[in-house]
């Protein structure tokens, strides 16, 4: 690790809190709070789906969203679709073929950093259910206020003052971007310093990942 | 025989493109395709305007209507896209309800109109929490040659640029309201946002980045549509995201940043011109 | 990141130690790694291991069976179709059971297998592009320990749990054995068979197995004693 720890004291996130294996009978689940914001994923697979879905060449994965209403919406197929490329990218789907890989995100608490919430619990239920990826990926979010500022995982209060916010995603083996979405407008300096704190940022995440390995894999074995 | 390649080895017909610095429809990698745009091509709709970007082609027709403002927000208008996605433009998707993409396509060019403020909902209030305008935007594609995003926010762009909101007078007491359609007023714009996508290759250990992908560029990079798409409003960005293909190094980000810039520029003009263009027709009739 | 034997590992670490094994001989990767360009790189969580000369593997937590040549499996009979059977072994596929692979089968004389049996059986072919094959015999024809199992209780668990308690160094079965009579047979896809003699002991050798999940040699030795006096407190 480069950065220091004067500088890692800078990038600070909301303490995370996760339980792997959460879900008695899926392959694969977790349990993720970041701050307030709580999401729990479960995935299943790879399994036998129906021949139309089936590619001869890699695993076909399915994301499914519920929300905490229950009701589908749009917004809810966008972070399907956020979700599926992100994990798509990291599964070494052609280990799998002509099989489904199922996951399943349900919104418990959303008090700001939702989606990377959601992707960093993807990530560690994907690691429980001991599918073969690429990488492990870390999201992180930011918000730029009126001043320019940039504030790490920002908390519901920060991002009611906000007038954008951001967040990324990054491979654990290079830190290049994965995946990134944006609301709200900004300069082009904000938006490659608001990368470049995001990605130091990501370190935390993925220390956090082996932290969470660590506890169990010495004793499994 | 190149047909047959390239069913063979569709890899490998990529790659072999790719590595002469050229792609598979003779542009270079930072090329992207011409823009022929066409506004008021629906007569029966409020505004509409129809874009060809090489073989991507959307048509977006404005309906407007009066309603009643949320009670929530009762000074505001309402604005609302929606994009298409018929089996028609793509063998790609089935008749039934709004596919997957569809949505999703949705879903970015509504959040590219929100985040970058250039309608004013304010302004499409007629009375407070009494009657305003809805602005249906209603976006079909009737050929899906990659690239819709940025079709999508032109076309929408210039609809909304031509569209004329007829004076409304409403009486309190009466409830009456009376439209006059001699009397029209341009809709205010603040700005004009511009789309880029872009796709996203790994060949070999580098990051090519594809300019204006068409559909195949967008299969070959792996994901649904384009990997970025970039939308600069006056010279803000107002919208980035990034889905699938190769991971993104920093100097291909700045690369891309400079292209969208550019491409924000060159339709603004175009849009202008063609706008132009018509209204000098219109009003020589 | 660069990892060495004996650490945790996540996916995307690489490991240049198996890499320079590599240059000088031949290396077996087992699960959780691969081979690429620019290196042995890491695909599952978990903590790398070595066995001399130079085996590598992750050992990772999973539930979900991936089919793996060689490998003895508990399924359950789930189709008869024609000459064969179909057996789910838990992974994505059923896989197939030729009638003829028994100890002794012939076109005439036909195994007496049912639906809803359970056996312990080999993978003889399983490859990603294939339905996994089983086999009842070994190469000489001989049953060995594979066959149907009667009677008896099967529960799934995680497969490195399976692997936990078959490796030698693990005091379970063996502190177990020592105190009531079982039997018991281990599928490598998370399917354990067993058989005592009560309902209760069933019970206890299931919970033991269950219960030493994520303990320690030394915790695992002190659970059996626990139970056993459990036991046989109640039995006497």
């Amino acid at each position: 690790m480069i950065t220091d720890n004067d500088e890692l004291k800078d990038f600070k996130l909301r303490p995370m809190k996760c339980e792997c294996n959460y879900l008695n009978r899926s392959d694969g689940s977790a349990i993720l709070s970041q701050g307030q914001t709580v999401a729990v994923v479960s995935v299943n697979g790879p399994l036998d789906i129906k021949m139309q879905s089936q590619s001869i060449g890699k695993a076909t994965l399915e994301v499914l969203f519920s929300s905490k209403g229950g009701k589908p919406s749009i917004g809810d197929r966008y972070k399907e679709h956020v979700i599926r490329q992100t994990c798509e990218s990291a599964i070494l789907g052609c280990l799998y073929p002509r099989t489904g890989i199922t996951v399943t995100i349900q919104e418990l608490e959303d008090y700001g950093g939702f989606l990377a919430c959601c992707l960093n619990a993807c990530c560690l239920a994907l690691l429980n259910a001991g599918l073969a990826m690429r990488h492990t990926f870390a999201a992180v979010s930011c918000a730029i206020d009126e001043q320019g500022n940039i504030q790490l995982d920002p908390a519901p209060a920060q991002l009611e003052t906000s007038r954008a916010t951001m967040t990324f995603v990054f491979e654990s083996r290079e830190k290049s971007l994965v995946t990134a979405f944006t609301d709200g407008s900004y300069s082009d300096s904000a938006y490659s310093e608001a990368m470049e704190r995001c990605r130091s940022a990501s370190d935390l995440v993925f220390q956090f990942y082996k932290q969470i390995v660590s506890k169990y894999s010495y004793v499994i074995g | 025989m190149s047909e047959v390649y390239k069913l063979i080895h569709p890899v490998k017909f990529f790659n072999d493109y790719i590595s002469k610095n050229v792609r598979p429809d003779g542009r270079s990698f930072s090329e992207q395709r011409n823009i022929k745009l066409n506004v008021d091509a629906i007569k029966t709709a409020d505004a509409s305007a129809l874009i060809k970007c090489g073989n991507t082609s959307v048509i977006c027709g404005i309906k407007l209507e009066l309603a009643t403002p949320k009670a929530e927000e009762p000074n505001k208008g309402f604005l609302i896209t929606n994009v298409e996605l018929p089996p028609l433009c793509s063998s790609k998707y089935r008749p039934g309800p709004p596919s997957d993409s569809a949505q999703v396509t949705s879903n970015i060019v509504s959040d590219i109109i929100n985040n970058s403020k250039c309608v004013d909902l304010t302004d499409l209030c007629i009375v407070p929490d009494k009657l305003a305008w809805v602005l249906y935007c209603d976006m079909l594609c009737l050929d899906n040659g990659g690239s819709l995003v940025d079709a999508c926010i032109i076309t929408l762009m210039a609809s909304l640029k031509t569209l004329r909101l007829p004076t409304v007078t409403y009486d309190p007491e009466t409830e009456d309201i009376k439209v006059d359609t001699n009397v029209q007023t341009k809709l205010k714009l603040n700005g004009l946002p511009i789309a880029t996508s872009f796709a996203i290759y790994k060949y070999m250990d580098r990051n090519v980045t594809l300019v204006d992908p068409s559909s195949y560029e967008e299969d070959m990079c792996g994901g649904l549509g384009a990997n970025l798409i970039l939308c600069y409003n006056k010279g803000f960005l107002c919208s980035s995201q990034k889905f699938g293909g190769s991971n993104f190094s920093v100097d291909c980000e700045e690369k891309a940043l400079k292209i969208a810039k550019e491409r924000a520029q060159l339709a603004e003009e175009v849009i202008d011109v063609c706008i132009k263009n018509y209204e000098s027709k219109t009003n020589t009739v | 990141m660069k990892v060495a034997v004996g650490e945790v590992v996540l996916p995307g670490d690489q490991c240049e130690e198996i890499s320079l094994v590599g240059e000088k001989s031949k290396v077996i990767l087992g699960p959780g790694l691969r081979k690429e360009v620019d290196g042995i790189t890491i695909t599952k969580a978990g903590t790398l291991k070595k066995r001399s000369p130079n085996t590598y593997w992750v050992d990772n937590y999973q539930k979900r069976y991936i089919p793996s040549r060689g490998e003895n499996v508990i399924g359950v009979v789930v189709q008869k179709a024609g000459d064969i059977f179909r057996v789910d072994v838990g992974g994505s596929c059923s896989a197939s059971l030729s009638y003829l692979s028994f100890e002794g089968a012939t076109k005439k004389n036909r195994p007496k297998v049912n639906i809803g049996d359970v056996v312990y059986a080999k993978m003889l072919v399983a490859s990603k592009d294939m339905e996994p094959e089983l086999v009842c015999v070994d190469s000489h024809g001989k049953k060995g320990r594979l066959g149907v199992l009667e009677e008896g209780f099967v529960f799934k668990c995680s497969l490195n749990l399976v692997r936990k308690i078959l490796n030698p160094e693990c005091p379970l079965l063996n502190s177990l054995k020592n105190e009531w009579p079982f039997e018991l047979a281990a599928g490598l896809n998370g399917r354990i068979w067993i058989k005592a003699k009560t309902m209760r002991e069933t019970i206890a050798v299931g919970n033991a197995i269950l219960g030493c999940e994520y303990l320690n040699t030394d915790e695992i030795k002190s659970m059996c004693t626990n139970i056993a006096s459990i036991l046989a407190g109640h039995v006497s």
